[in-house]
């Protein structure tokens, strides 16, 4: 029985899925332009075709997600705490943001 | 093709994913502050919520960069791991948890490399006779 919380695999699947997907019909979109602008294309171009992600490689995923998220939690808790302070507000958070986007 | 409209879904399944994966992140979020013995108020984890949907999509877009710089289409987990370069404390914990991970990896999903072989098919060659 897990205690911790995590990402659910199948949801971030969907979210990467929708993201390549949306990047592979752009190449598309920009391809078929250059086509028009009289670029002959070397047939359908394998950057077409979206990428995907093997079942490893998706939990990774989901595991480095949930380390984003437990980073910043305990990073603002560490400040929250230095303030002698039981719950973590967003004047905490502010402080640790800057390093937290810049560590991920 | 419906541009428009199509583009209206789009946004809307965009939208039901981010509004999911932002409640998985409260829940993560809220756990992880209960084992630090702390509350958390809630425009922070709104933030949080907000801003882990942005680093998942921002992930995605690396990760595709990497696997397709190494010339393949599927994303595995050393493009993961190499998506945190820029900490190598990150780095070390990812990677040993891609270890754990193919630890735990059933055998079938192991595969085999078998080297190629050109077997001489000798095909039994049928002589025509031809009944006179």
């Amino acid at each position: 029985m897990e205690d911790e919380p995590t990402f659910d695999p199948d949801l971030i699947h969907a979210i990467f899925k929708k993201v390549w997907t949306r990047r592979a019909q752009e190449r598309a979109r920009n391809e078929a332009e250059d086509v028009i602008e009289g670029e002959a294309a070397a047939g359908p171009s394998k950057k077409n075709r979206s990428t995907s992600v093997n079942a490893n490689g998706l939990k990774l995923s989901c595991e480095l997600l949930r380390l984003f998220v437990t980073e910043a939690i305990q990073r603002a808790a560490t400040i929250a705490d230095a303030e002698g302070s039981t719950k973590i507000e967003a004047t905490h958070l502010e402080r640790i943001l800057p390093q937290l986007l810049l560590d991920f | 093709m419906n541009g428009s409209k199509g583009e209206e879904e789009e946004e809307s399944v965009r939208e039901l994913l981010r509004d999911r994966f932002r409640l998985s992140s409260i829940s993560i979020a809220r756990s992880e502050a209960l084992r630090g013995g702390m509350e958390v108020s809630d425009p922070v984890l709104a933030c949080i919520g907000d801003l882990s949907f942005k680093y998942a999509e921002k992930l995605a877009v690396d990760l595709e960069l990497f696997a397709r710089h190494a010339g393949r289409k599927s994303v595995n987990m050393e493009d993961v791991i190499l998506s945190t370069h820029r900490n190598e404390q990150l780095s070390v914990s990812l990677r040993s948890i891609s270890n754990t991970i193919k630890v735990k990896e059933p055998q079938s999903e192991k595969k085999r490399k078998k080297p190629p072989r050109k077997e001489d098919k000798s095909v039994p060659s049928t002589i025509h006779i031809d009944d006179l």
